[in-house]
C-alpha cells in the first residue's frame, strides 16, 4: 500500500490541455497512474493523453467518478482551480505552480481546513507512490531516486528532494510514497498532517523528512512524534544550518527572523523528541540503518 | 518587496493613520528648507532598507539648522544603498505601542499582533516575555470584525478615547494589509503622544513578491538592492546574494543550493556569493556564470540535480560560457538529473570533468580555495 494514491486512484487534471499539463499528464498516464477526465475552460468535447475533456470540473463529475484533483494552471488561477474542485465535492488536490500570491496561498490553506480537504501545494513537484502513480512533475525514469520501497518521504524542496532521496536509495531502500508539501511561506498541507497515513501504512517502514529553515513544519513533526502519534523511525535532513540570519536564501518559506525557525532549534526539538537529524544529505541512509536495524 | 519607511507611511495616512509632518530630500541642499517646513526639533531619518537604522545611527535627532545640514551632508556621502533622507517632525512621546499584521501559516488566517511596550525589538520581547505579545486571528474571507478589534485594543490595556483611536488604525493597518499584498506591515512604535494622539512613528510594509503584478506602481530600483551586483542579478531574475568568502555558488534549486552552502561551511570554506539558476532560469547558465566570475571568487562550484531543469541543457550553457567569458579561476562541476548521460561530451571539450557526488564536488572547491588542490 501507499498512501493517498495507488494505481485505483481516479485522477482529473485541471489545465489538461495546457503545455505543461499535456506534457506532465502523459508522463502520468505511462507510468500507471488512472487519468480518467481533464479540465480546460471552452474545450469540451476534445480529447487529451486518451482522457475526455470537460468545460468544468462540475462537468466533469457528472460523467466521472473522480478520487483526486491534479491542478495544472498559473499561479493567479491556483486559487479558483483548488475551490473549483473542493466545490465538486474532490478532497484530495495537488497543486504545483510556483508563484501563487501569499494572500491566496493563505486562503486555499483555509479553505482546506474547513473541508478537512487534503491540498497539497503549491511550488512543488508533487506526489508519488513509484511503480503505482504519480500526481505532478516528478521525474520516476530516473531510477536512483525513485526506486519503489519502503520509506515514506515528505519534502519542501524539489531539488534537494533528488539529492537525498539519491541517498536513501543508495543506502538500500527505496520510496513507498513521496510527498512535496512545496517551498512556500503557507503550504496548503503540512508535514505532521500525513503522520498517520504513514503510521497506519503496512507498506512504510520509517519516515524521512526533507525541510528547511524557517516556519514551524518540522516543530510539528517533533510533536507528533514525542506525543508518539507517530511511532515509527523518522529521520529528519535540514537545509540552511548556516544561513545567515534575516537573509532569504531560495524559498520565501526558508527565512529566520527573530531567533525562530533555525535549523538548530528545530533539530534540537526533533532530536530531543526521538527522531535523528543528519546533517549532510548522505547520513540520511546512514540513519535509516542504524534506527531500522535498533527497531528489529 | 520591501518598501521604505516613507512609502510605507504614504499607504498608511491614506489607509487612514496619522503620520507626522515630513518631507523627503533627495540630496543634502534640500534638507535646509525641509526643516524649516516640518520645524525644529526634528528627526533626519535614512530611507534605506537594513533594519537597525537607529543602532546604526541611521535616525537622528536634530535641534538647529545648522546640525541638521552637517548631519545630511554625511549621510548622502557616506551611507551605502541610501534612497533619501526623510525629515520628519519630532513627537511629544507619552508611551509606544506595538502593532503589525501577518499570515499566519498553519491556520491560513491573517494575524493581528500588538505589544504595550513598542519601540525596542518586538523579537526579543516575543522571545523572552511571549504572554506580552496580544494577538487576534482573522479570516481572510470574513474580513477584521469590530468586535474583534475592541476585544484586541482591550486585551492591549488601552480604554476610553485611546482605545478608540488604536481600534480605528488597527481596522486601517488590516485595510493596508490586504489591498497591498502585505506579508508584513508593522507600525513600531505607534506613538501615543502627550497631547493623547496616536501617530506612526515608523512604519513597514513588505509586498508579497508572487503578487508584485497587482502593484505595478513599485518599481525595484537600485537602492533596493545591498550591491550593484545583487540589482543586475536581480535584473535577470536570478536570485543572487554577496557574500565576502572564496567560493562561487552556482546552483539549481533553492533547499540544494542551501545545503551546498552548509556543506561548504562545514569543509571550513567560505562562501563568495549564492546564486540560483533552477527553475525557469535553467537556461541562463551564462549569464549565471557572468554574475559568478564577476565577483572574483577563487572557484566556481556548480551543483543541480534538475528535472525540468535539464542537466545537458545547462552543460551546454556552461560550456558556451567557459568559451566566451574564459574563466580566470576553477570551475567544479557537479551535474545530475535529466539528461546526465550526454553531460561529458558537452563538458570535456572545455576541460571540465564531470563530477556526481555533491560532498566530493564541495570538498574539492574548498581544497582548491585553499590552494591544496588544482581543478
Amino acid at each position: 500500500m501507499s498512501i493517498l494514491i495507488d494505481q485505483n486512484t481516479r485522477v482529473l487534471v485541471q489545465g489538461i490541455t495546457g503545455k505543461e499539463g499535456s506534457f506532465w499528464t502523459q508522463h502520468m498516464v505511462e507510468m500507471g497512474t488512472r487519468v480518467v477526465a481533464g479540465v480546460t475552460p471552452n474545450k469540451q468535447g476534445q480529447v487529451c493523453c486518451g482522457a475526455p475533456v470537460y468545460h468544468s470540473v462540475r462537468n466533469a463529475v457528472r460523467e466521472h467518478a473522480v478520487d483526486a484533483a491534479m491542478v495544472f494552471v498559473p499561479p493567479k488561477f491556483v486559487m479558483d482551480a483548488v475551490m473549483e474542485s473542493l466545490d465538486s465535492g474532490i478532497r484530495l488536490i495537488v497543486t504545483l505552480a510556483d508563484g501563487i500570491p501569499l494572500h491566496e496561498q493563505a486562503k486555499v490553506r483555509a479553505a482546506a481546513l474547513s473541508c478537512g480537504a487534503t491540498v497539497v501545494g503549491g511550488n512543488t513537484s508533487g506526489i508519488i507512490a513509484p511503480g503505482k502513480a504519480m500526481m505532478g512533475s516528478i521525474p520516476y525514469w530516473i531510477e536512483r531516486v525513485y526506486k519503489p520501497g519502503r520509506i515514506g518521504i515528505m519534502t519542501r524542496s524539489g531539488s534537494l528532494t533528488n539529492e537525498v532521496t539519491a541517498m536513501v536509495v543508495a543506502a538500500g531502500f527505496g520510496v513507498s510514497t513521496l510527498i512535496g508539501v512545496g517551498g512556500d511561506p503557507v503550504p496548503a498541507a503540512r508535514f505532521a498532517e500525513f503522520l498517520p497515513a504513514f503510521e497506519a501504512d503496512g507498506e512504510t517502514d520509517a519516515v524521512v523528512i526533507i525541510g528547511e529553515l524557517g516556519g514551524t513544519m518540522e516543530e510539528e513533526v517533533a510533536e507528533a512524534v514525542k506525543t508518539r502519534r507517530f511511532t515509527k523511525p523518522l529521520v529528519a535532513f535540514l537545509s540552511g544550518r548556516t544561513a545567515p540570519a534575516g537573509t532569504r536564501m531560495g524559498h520565501a518559506g526558508a527565512i529566520i527572523t527573530g531567533g525562530k525557525g533555525s535549523v538548530a532549534d528545530k533539530t534540537r526539538v526533533l532530536e530531543s523528541a526521538g527522531a535523528l537529524v543528519a546533517r549532510r544529505p548522505r547520513e540520511v541512509g546512514t540513519l535509516l540503518n542504524t534506527a531500522l536495524a535498533e527497531r528489529k | 518587496m520591501k518598501l521604505f519607511e516613507y512609502q510605507t507611511k504614504e499607504i498608511l495616512k491614506n489607509a487612514g493613520v496619522r503620520i507626522p509632518q515630513s518631507v523627503l530630500t533627495e540630496c543634502a541642499d534640500d534638507v535646509g528648507d525641509a526643516v524649516v517646513a516640518v520645524g525644529l526639533p526634528c528627526v533626519l531619518k535614512c530611507q534605506v532598507l537594513s533594519g537597525g537604522r537607529g543602532k546604526a545611527g541611521l535616525v537622528k535627532l536634530v535641534q538647529t539648522v545648522d546640525e541638521a545640514a552637517a548631519l545630511a551632508k554625511r549621510y548622502f556621502a557616506e551611507v551605502p544603498s541610501l534612497h533619501a533622507v526623510l525629515v520628519e517632525q519630532a513627537a511629544d512621546i507619552e508611551s509606544e505601542l506595538y502593532l503589525a499584521v501577518t499570515i499566519d501559516a498553519p491556520s491560513g488566517k491573517a494575524l493581528l499582533m500588538g505589544c504595550a511596550e513598542g519601540g525596542v525589538e518586538i523579537e526579543t520581547i516575543a522571545a523572552n516575555t511571549p504572554e506580552k505579545i496580544v494577538k487576534e486571528w482573522i479570516d481572510l474571507d470574513k474580513g477584521l470584525q469590530p468586535f474583534e478589534i475592541s476585544d484586541f485594543a482591550f486585551r492591549l490595556g488601552l480604554r476610553g478615547d485611546l482605545l478608540k483611536k488604536v481600534s480605528r488604525i488597527c481596522g486601517a493597518l488590516y485595510r493596508a494589509f490586504r489591498s497591498m499584498d502585505a506579508e508584513l506591515v508593522e507600525i513600531n512604535p505607534l506613538f501615543l503622544t502627550k497631547a493623547g494622539e496616536a501617530v506612526a512613528g515608523d512604519g513597514k510594509l513588505s509586498i508579497d513578491d508572487n503578487s508584485m503584478f497587482r502593484h505595478t506602481a513599485y518599481e525595484k530600483g537600485r537602492s533596493y538592492y545591498q550591491s550593484d551586483m545583487e540589482y543586475e542579478a536581480a535584473q535577470e531574475g536570478i536570485p543572487y546574494i554577496e557574500f565576502d568568502g572564496d567560493i562561487s555558488l552556482m546552483c539549481a534549486g533553492a533547499g540544494l543550493a542551501n545545503t551546498v552552502y552548509d556543506l561548504v561551511n562545514y569543509e571550513g570554506g567560505t562562501v563568495a556569493n549564492y546564486l540560483e539558476f533552477g527553475g525557469p532560469n535553467y537556461m541562463k547558465a551564462g549569464t549565471a556564470m557572468r554574475l559568478c566570475l564577476a565577483n572574483e571568487p577563487k572557484v566556481v562550484l556548480i551543483v543541480t540535480f534538475g528535472t525540468i531543469a535539464r542537466a545537458d541543457v545547462m552543460a551546454e550553457g556552461i560550456a558556451k560560457a567557459v568559451r566566451e567569458l574564459k574563466p580566470g579561476c576553477p570551475i567544479v562541476a557537479c551535474l545530475r538529473g535529466t539528461g546526465e548521460e550526454r553531460v561529458d561530451e558537452i563538458l570535456a571539450p572545455v576541460g571540465l570533468k564531470r563530477l556526481s557526488d555533491t560532498e566530493e564536488a564541495v570538498r574539492k572547491a574548498v581544497a582548491i580555495a585553499d590552494g591544496r588542490a588544482q581543478a
